[in-house]
């Protein structure tokens, strides 16, 4: 990293660690859940941005992750890590073995897969209460205690959740900045011409697939202590589609952009309530506001308005 | 809607607004006494949160009217949780910590019950839910009270009135959320009215057609269909494929809404609930008839339990004073309360103490609600 | 298990199965004229029953002039649709994803505006025909579901020919397929997308209305209906109307088996299980290369 992008680091990072004492409790609280569908969005945003693949079944892995977190916690009294480390395991495994048949499929076929395997999981959420709950769900799920310091309020919840979303984002970050990530992007553009570079397009998505899972399951996760409570409600096909809006509003491929788009779905509705009953209605418009006039999503149009400046400032120097 | 229609809509609601900030001013004075309510006028949940806010603005207006909290007015603060448990969450943190709410009132839906209960309970603010209680762990809420029926309860209900018809076999239909739940309650409850549940099929929520379930229930040959959803559709199923044997319906199916959407399957129907607003208790026809001035409209189960709500919090300020929180407030809440809809009792151990006899059978006939005589007695 | 709810079954299966076989094709005619997955498709056969809900209700005109008031709303939607949003990102060359975001901005807005205009109540419409039903022994099916079927069935073989024998069809399939080359032999190809979207918007309306004196609409059923028309569709092929015909009928079939040969907690397990299967199995759709190609 240059010695540029470290100066705008640091004052980046002060205003980070600021904000949740500086700000309300409830948009502290609201900076928790950006944080939970970042690392969420991130794992979507691997799919579509680098492989062109519209995954509708992140609320599945969300829905485990929580439940196992809820379960391990609630029912069967282990340590909060416990439920963290289950809940990926499940996940992963659940997306490697649906995967390896699903991911044969392209396109919108693909789409449909795994909104048909979102629609499975909802319904077996529903059906195996004495495992979920059901709608009453299971409440009472302790916030996290690392070595006595007990994470009970947003602002001291924010840094557990953005510290993993970090993590999460330099994984991401590592997988398309590498060999991987080059084959990604082959495979995205022209998967005949991948292929006949022997670039095994199946093992790869799968891959890139399970890592969405895993991303999931934290989120869920995280989203579990932060409510202290999960129920079937939380993880329909709904979820499902505001988690794809995360990287399609922000730029897929780009993960500040999975921030922003984030931020978006977690900020705008909190602040459209504010007019009424119609709050839903202009949700609504927004997004197709933000999809008919950004196409390359906000962060694209920030990038192309930089651009412009940029070169209005050049052309006068 | 036509343009004029709506123009009308939208001048009645300005005079509501308008009224009920005069009525204000009129006779009470003072910094208003802020409590926080937070209800589903949007998504799933609006067919419980629009009547519930209806109740409380009536409510409002009506506390005010008499002397407010020891001349100090009242202001309900309402908030939307667009039917989501999240949301809810948000707008709890809002009220309690950037409005400073004495008081927390709502939500309409059990998921968000009890995500908002986890802050209400840890802050000590009285929360009085427009739900039945949920997961165990409400239990240990004591300072969360609902005032609508625990599932317990609606499932002992539908039971009783099938006990009187010497209904000995049974025939379900239900949905996969609150369908479940009653179900969950009613199963092993059964046996003891001398029921046998002969056919159990459940649909899924939003689900556009159930035929095929109830041809299941059907095939049974139940003496009775027991149908526990939350849309009219199981109900123009059953009357489609032609069951003929008497259904009792879920206090969740409830509503004039439905009951258009049921059209002509809205006939002998018999729904355990508590307010029928066409041929009211007598402790409930001053509060109906209000109701009818007021939005011209008559009024059900949930414009009851919130307006019964704000009364409660209301009489606990009054007693334990205008500026009371916490513990002290939550002590006065729990006083036992005769209200329209039901009477409570916030120390049972289901943090709602509604019992059996205050249920009211109506029966929907040719589409329009009556009062059966039955009564469950004590 | 006896006859009779076997008969049951196949009766409301198909039943189901057109009216998800009316909104997949909508979708189908869409996605075939300009690529755009229309994730609004139910909404259309909302705005086209509410149209004539209120037409019938609230205007008091006549029947038959409101359920052409209803189809003509969704078609001038669909147009809106087109020419406001659809062209204008397409000029961008915006990718399918944002298309696809479009549309469910759009469901969004309008389901939250029904609610917020007309009410959480559900209406209904009178049936077509008379209120009657058929009885084959003891499994029950009301007339209007008869003239549903039929008037699914219709739809289909006319809009197949409809695009294999109209000039206006053939030109909006070359249109949609290379619309440089369409544009070389004289079509339009922006009045053509106007065209597909019309089209669809009729269609979906036209599944709305039928539907509506049976089940009743309300502000939730768009979505509920356009994922299970997005089912059919694909299932059929995704470019072939005639295949989302097939595939909306098959999916309505096993949710009904599930339902009497399993059980009916597990339905939309089992019905989503066999999608996916029937999907992996036949990468082309059910009708095969003819459903890619477009029949």
């Amino acid at each position: 990293m240059s010695s540029r992008s470290l100066l705008w680091l640091v004052p980046c990072l002060v205003i980070w660690a600021v904000l949740p004492f500086v700000l309300p409790r409830n948009v502290a609280d609201l900076l928790v859940f950006t944080g939970i569908y970042t690392v969420a969005g991130l794992g979507i945003g691997l799919l579509l941005g680098h492989c062109g693949i519209v995954n509708l079944a992140q609320a599945t892995f969300y829905g485990l992750g929580a439940y196992a977190s809820a379960y391990c916690t609630v029912m069967m009294g282990l340590p909060s890590i416990a439920g963290f480390i289950v809940g990926a395991v499940i996940s992963m495994a659940l997306a490697y073995v649906i995967g390896r048949p699903i991911l044969r499929l392209t396109g919108y076929f693909l789409a449909l897969g795994t909104l048909a395997l979102s629609a499975i999981a909802s319904a077996l959420f529903f059906e195996w209460d004495w495992l979920t709950g059901g709608t009453l769900g299971i409440g009472g799920i302790p916030k996290l205690d690392l070595f006595g310091f007990v994470l009970d309020r947003p602002s001291r919840y924010y840094f557990f959740v953005w510290i993993v979303a970090f993590a999460c984002m330099i994984v991401a970050h590592n997988l398309v900045d590498s060999r991987t990530g080059l084959m990604l992007r082959a495979m995205r553009d022209s998967s005949t011409a991948a292929a006949s570079l022997s670039i095994d397009l199946q093992a790869l998505r799968t891959k890139v697939f399970v890592v969405c899972a895993l991303f999931g399951a934290l989120a869920g996760s995280l989203f579990a202590h932060h409510v202290s409570f999960v129920s079937t409600q939380s993880f329909t096909v709904d979820r499902s589609i505001s988690f794809l809006l995360i990287p399609v509003i922000g730029g897929a491929t780009s993960i500040p952009g999975i921030v922003v788009g984030a931020l978006f779905v977690t900020f705008l509705p909190e602040l459209l309530s504010k007019l009424g009953d119609i709050h839903q209605i202009l949700f609504g418009l927004a997004l197709v506001a933000v999809v008919v006039l950004m196409p390359e999503g906000l962060v694209g149009a920030f990038g192309k308005l930089r651009t412009r400046l940029a070169r209005r400032g050049g052309g006068h120097g | 809607m036509s343009l004029s229609s709506f123009i009308a809509k939208l001048a009645g609601a300005t005079a509501l607004v308008g009224l009920s900030a005069f009525s204000v001013q009129a006779q009470t004075s003072g910094e208003p006494v802020k409590i926080g309510a937070i209800v589903s006028v949007t998504g799933a949940g609006a067919g419980l949160g629009v009547p519930e806010r209806n109740g409380l603005l009536l409510a409002e207006k009506d506390i005010n009217a008499k002397g407010g909290i020891k001349g100090r007015p009242i202001k309900f603060i309402v908030e939307d949780d667009a039917s989501n448990p999240d949301t809810a969450l948000s707008k709890a943190n809002d009220l309690i910590f950037g409005q400073k709410v004495q008081a927390l009132l709502g939500p309409s839906l059990t998921a968000s019950t009890v995500a908002v209960g986890g802050v209400t309970h840890a802050n000590k603010v009285p929360q009085i839910a427009f739900t039945g209680i949920g997961p165990a762990v409400e239990r240990e809420r004591k300072c969360v009270a609902h005032v609508l029926p625990p599932q317990r309860l609606n499932a002992t209900a539908l039971l009783e009135y099938a006990k009187s018809i010497k209904a000995t076999k049974v025939g379900v239909l239900h949905d996969a959320g609150y369908g479940n739940v009653v179900m969950a309650e009613l199963k092993p409850l059964a046996d003891k009215y001398g029921v046998k549940l002969v056919a159990v099929e459940k649909f899924e929520i939003g689900a556009t057609d159930t035929t095929t379930q109830a041809a299941k229930v059907k095939a049974s040959q139940p003496d009775a269909v027991f149908i526990i959803a939350t849309s009219a559709t199981p109900f123009r199923n059953v009357k489609q494929i032609q069951i003929t044997q008497p259904v009792i319906a879920a206090i969740g199916s409830s509503s004039y809404e439905y009951v258009n959407a049921m059209g002509t399957a809205a006939d002998n129907i018999v729904i355990p609930e508590f307010v029928v607003g066409e041929d009211p208790l007598p402790h409930q026809k001053d509060f109906v008839e209000l109701y009818k001035k007021t939005y011209n409209s008559t009024p059900k189960n949930y414009e009851a339990a919130a307006w019964d709500a704000a009364h409660i919090i209301a009489a606990a300020l009054n007693k334990a004073g205008a500026d009371a929180t916490g513990e002290k407030l939550c002590e006065a809440m729990k006083a036992p309360y005769t209200g329209v809809l039901a009477s409570y009792n916030f120390s049972a151990d289901d943090m709602t103490g509604i019992p059996i006899s205050s249920f009211v059978f109506s029966k929907l006939v040719g589409g329009k609600y009556t009062r059966t005589p039955f009564r469950v007695a004590q | 298990m006896t006859i009779s709810l076997v008969l049951q079954a196949l009766f409301a299966g198909v039943t189901n199965g057109i009216v998800y076989a009316l909104v997949g094709m909508g979708l189908s005619a869409i996605f075939k004229g300009s690529r755009v997955i229309n994730a609004m498709q139910g909404e259309f056969a909302v705005i086209g029953a509410m149209t004539t809900v209120l037409l019938l209700t609230k205007s008091g005109w006549p029947y038959a002039a409101a359920i052409a008031g209803g189809a003509v709303a969704g078609a001038l939607v669909g147009a809106f649709i087109e020419v406001a949003f659809v062209r204008y990102m397409a000029a961008k060359n915006a990718s399918e994803d944002s298309f696809l975001l479009l549309t469910i901005g759009l469901a969004l807005s309008l389901s939250a505006s029904i609610l917020y205009f007309v009410g959480r109540d559900g209406h209904l419409l009178p049936p077509l025909g008379s209120e009657g039903v058929l009885i084959v022994m003891d499994a029950v099916i009301q007339f209007h579901a008869l003239w549903l079927i039929a008037i699914g069935i219709g739809a289909t073989l006319a809009l197949r020919a409809f695009y294999h024998r109209t000039t206006i069809g053939l030109s909006m399939m070359a249109a949609s397929i290379d619309a440089d080359g369409a544009a070389t032999t004289g079509i339009n190809v922006a009045r053509m997308r106007t065209f597909t979207f019309v089209l669809g918007g009729l269609l979906g309306a036209m599944g709305g209305i039928l539907v509506t004196p049976l089940i009743g609409v309300d502000y939730q059923l768009g979505l509920n209906l356009t994922l299970k028309g997005f089912a059919a569709a694909v299932l059929g092929g995704l470019t072939n109307p005639l295949g989302a015909a097939v595939g909306g009928v098959t999916l309505g079939l096993v949710e009904s088996l599930a339902i009497i040969g399993i059980s009916s907690s597990y339905k939309d397990v089992v019905a989503f299980s066999v999608l996916i299967v029937i999907m992996i199995l036949m990468p082309q759709g059910i009708l095969g290369r003819a459903g890619r190609r477009g029949g």
